[in-house]
């Protein structure tokens, strides 16, 4: 058992390390989050200050809120995002797949264990300098209310973003070119996980339909406690609470993750492209 | 002792008419034609402890889904495969830690690290104990000499230098048995030698080894065996040397003469290849037809021969004349 | 000229044959270019819906800038945008040779091969949302339609400057997607009224990179409000397009000459 463990952590660290190292020799396209980021950011600046300048809340937000609101999203993106959507999808189209049944573990091992590696890089070349962006040319205060929970919190978005993401790619197991559902998956992915805007200013209705997809608990449930309140559709959940209610949601997204995989490698050893 | 045994293989696809033209393309966006293909139709052989087995055949011929039915890669339609104890694509991660294999089109290097980072990688994967390992990459590094390319980026090495490494992802985890899927395709003749004398001496050691490929020279520098898969089905196992009688006794002659060669149709059973000038013709003998003393004998009687060589025909020209034979139904 | 004419139809055949072979993700790709270009719209409409406003714009009208902004892309990546795309994977392949070696200007090549029938989803919702706001709103006199016409021509200039910008980094920068997340932030100023702007930012989408001319410009035109600085814009545009071609052909020459 000890054993197996530690072979599981030692691939962890090799293929991290591998991916870390691969994507180092790509630091510049990192890089670039240290453009876009503050430029989407400047954009929903003005948006919202145009919005907010009939209004004093929304839904419970100040202007000041709202904007934190996009900060620490932006913040906590670079901390969970990866491609493991992208990355699967184009083994399967090149065939490359097949490299991967050639050895003995699971590809969505090695996925979690390489995007350990690449947001390292992320750390380092995105979330540093943005953030340091944000606080002192943004002026925009970004401490977690309670950073422990915080930590958890985005521990488990960055599993449930992963798990989101890989189970798309999977996807390519049937579809010849999966640009177009990929991009609709993703753009839904982003909606309903609070990234573009927070959940809690859309209609009543839309919240409650929401809680019962996995989406909220990749960026919208990190980034509230990370604030320190959640409320989501008319209910509010003390912090400890939506965290393990976070957890569970992972567990169960792991599971269907699994067998999705099964059923489609299944698929991919029956017509052998 | 079997290493490996096949029985009655099988394996079917279902695909679906596209057509060509742009209406037929159209028309295939609402109604389609569902397709069978059986690349497989039932093939069987054996494999021995240390074998180093050559499987050939044209392309679409059953080749590229047998060797991924033998890796585990690919479920068949019907049919057994024991290999080592295991049915491949029932077991397959306890069974691919015990093999290894080489697709020449997909590299298992990652492009943007040097190689050795990809074999630390699968050092941890196939649990290599860090001992057994160095020794290893150091005695596979020596014979294919790439002490000092394994530290470049992979996207910097030539296509032989890549292959050579390849070669030591596949085997860093001392397979028994090891399947190769065009290993050679793109390489220059020195790298082609260095590759085939590596598998000469691992083959050596004791490793199994299944080779698939087009350079039939690859065949006739390495294998004792073959099989030539056309159609899905297996048309000839047996050596080398059966494959070349099979093809019927045939020889090639280059003959030059002092005089302009003379009496060259009037020899029954030779079909001439090319003529490099009036004095010289390369050509093919059936000896079956007219043998070679007799053709030796007919040439000396009309010309004065001042070189000939006889040599069996390349595996190449046996090969193709099997599959077009095969083609008329024999 | 004719004989390019007959170059471009054909790939376009050829391009389209092509898509068609893999017909589920056609349609699918289609409709779901569609759906997610409803995503900002509808961003507006809740907007809308809670009460609050962009100064001096009706709803309706911000989603008459956008469906103008989303046709101005639409019809880019149905013609020329593609360029980028292609340009990244052939200098990534090392396959720019092919189109260097043919007899035609290679930009021109580059052009007629990217045809993407894709963005025809795009197109779809991009007038469906226009003639959608039309309707609530008075509907543009003769002269407001030219004007826009005229605006929207210098739209699609300025996307084109964009993708040979972007096509011309992709000779050195190579293999980087990450140019359209650039590109995206970058033009996603122009989904909105450029009065929501400071003075600075205001200037910078006009007479800078004027991309003010994708959206608020044209949209401005069509609803009969003030145009002021439009024409400035449109001045830039060309010095944009103008440099555009100029650096495209820069990097072209520099891979050229270092062989690829």
């Amino acid at each position: 058992m000890f054993r197996k463990i530690y072979r599981y952590f030692d691939i962890l660290k090799a293929v991290a390390s591998a991916t870390y190292k691969e994507w180092a020799a790509y630091r510049t396209h990192s890089m670039v989050s240290i453009f876009v980021g503050p430029v989407y950011f400047l954009v929903q600046f003005f948006i919202w200050k145009a919005v907010y300048a009939s209004r004093g809340s929304i839904n419970g937000f100040t202007l000041e809120q709202t904007l934190t609101y996009f900060g620490i999203s932006a913040l906590i993106e670079y901390l969970i995002m990866d491609f493991a959507d992208w990355n699967l999808q184009m083994l399967i189209h090149t065939g490359k797949f097949l490299t991967f049944m050639l050895k003995p573990m699971s590809h969505v091992y090695f996925a979690f264990s390489q995007k350990i590696g690449h947001r390292i890089l992320g750390f380092i070349f995105e979330f540093t300098p943005v953030m340091l962006i944000f606080l002192l040319v943004f002026r925009i205060t970004i401490f977690p209310v309670r950073p422990f929970w915080a930590l958890i919190s985005i521990i488990l978005g960055y599993l449930m973003r992963f798990l989101v993401d890989y189970s798309i790619g999977i996807t390519a197991f049937w579809f010849t070119k999966t640009s177009g559902i990929r991009r609709v998956f993703l753009l839904f992915r982003d909606v309903c996980s609070g990234v573009f805007f927070p959940l809690a200013f859309l209609p009543e209705l839309w919240q409650k339909a929401l809680m019962l997809l996995p989406f909220q608990f990749i960026a919208y449930v990190p980034i509230r406690v990370f604030i320190g309140s959640y409320e989501l559709g008319g209910i509010s959940c003390s912090i400890p609470q939506i965290v393990a209610i976070q957890a569970t949601a992972v567990t169960v997204m792991a599971i269907f993750t699994i067998v999705l995989y099964k059923i489609g490698v299944r698929r991919f050893t029956g017509v052998g492209t | 002792m079997n290493i490996m045994t096949v029985r009655d293989l099988k394996k079917q696809y279902k695909t679906y008419e596209r057509g060509s033209s742009f209406i037929e393309t159209l028309k295939s966006l609402v109604v389609r034609e569902t397709i069978i293909i059986e690349a497989l139709k039932g093939i069987s052989f054996n494999v021995e402890d240390g074998e180093l087995l050559g499987l050939i055949g044209p392309n679409g011929a059953g080749k590229s889904t047998t060797m991924k039915i033998l890796t585990g890669v690919l479920y068949p339609t019907s049919g057994e495969v024991n290999i080592m104890g295991f049915t491949p694509w029932r077991q397959r991660k306890a069974y691919v830690s015990e093999i290894g294999a080489v697709f020449g089109q997909k590299s298992q290097l990652i492009w943007d690290i040097p190689p050795v980072d990809s074999f630390e990688m699968n050092r941890a994967i196939y649990a290599i104990p860090r001992q057994e390992f160095n020794k290893r990459l150091g005695l596979m590094v020596e014979i294919l000499n790439v002490e000092s390319v394994i530290r470049k980026p992979t996207r910097q090495l030539s296509l032989g230098e890549r292959m050579k490494c390849e070669f030591i992802m596949a085997m860093l985890h001392a397979p028994k048995i090891v399947f190769l899927d065009e290993p050679t395709i793109g390489l220059d003749v020195v790298a082609k030698d260095r590759i085939r004398d590596f598998i000469h001496e691992m083959n050596r050691n004791g490793t199994t080894f299944i080779l698939t490929t087009h350079d039939l020279g690859d065949i006739e520098r390495l294998t004792k065996r073959v099989l030539v898969i056309n159609h899905g089905e297996l048309i000839f196992d047996d050596g080398i040397e059966t494959l070349r009688c099979v093809a019927g006794s045939k020889k090639v002659i280059n003959i030059t003469t002092i005089n302009e060669l003379l009496e060259l149709d009037g020899v029954p059973g030779i079909s001439i290849t090319s003529r490099a000038s009036l004095f010289n013709a390369e050509l093919v003998l059936d000896t079956s037809i007219t043998d070679l003393n007799r053709f030796t004998h007919l040439m000396n009687e009309s010309n004065v021969i001042s070189d000939m060589t006889v040599k069996d025909p390349p595996i190449e020209n046996v090969v193709k004349e099997m599959y077009s034979r095969d083609l008329h139904g024999n | 000229m004719i004989r390019g004419l007959q170059i471009y139809l054909m790939a376009l055949k050829h391009n389209f044959a092509a898509r068609m072979a893999y017909r589920a993700d056609f349609i699918f790709s289609s409709l779901m270019s569609f759906v997610s270009e409803m995503f900002i719209p509808l961003i507006t409409f809740f907007i809308y819906e809670m009460g609050s406003s962009f100064p001096g714009w009706g709803f309706y009208e911000v989603l008459l800038l956008q469906g103008i902004f989303m046709l101005s892309n639409g019809v880019a990546r149905l013609t020329f945008f593609g360029i980028v795309s292609s340009t990244l994977g052939h200098v990534r392949e090392g396959t720019y040779d092919l189109l260097l070696i043919k007899p035609r200007s290679t930009l021109f090549l580059s052009i007629a091969n990217v045809f993407s029938p894709d963005s025809i989803g795009t197109i779809f919702a991009a007038v469906y949302i226009i003639r959608l706001s039309l309707d609530k709103l008075v509907w543009p006199g003769a002269l407001s339609w030219i004007e826009f016409l005229v605006l929207f021509l210098f739209s699609l200039m300025v996307l084109f400057s964009f993708s040979l910008f972007m096509a011309g980094s992709m000779f050195k920068w190579v293999g980087n997607s990450r140019i359209y997340e650039i590109f995206d932030s970058i033009t996603s100023f122009g989904n909105y009224p450029a009065t929501i702007f400071s003075k600075s930012f205001r200037i910078l989408i006009s007479n800078v990179i004027p991309i003010a001319l994708l959206g608020f410009f044209p949209a401005s035109a069509l609803l009969g409000k003030e145009i002021e600085g439009a024409l400035s814009a449109a001045l830039v545009c060309i010095i944009f397009l103008a440099l555009g071609l100029c650096f495209w052909r820069f990097m072209l020459s520099k891979y050229t000459s270092a062989g690829g």
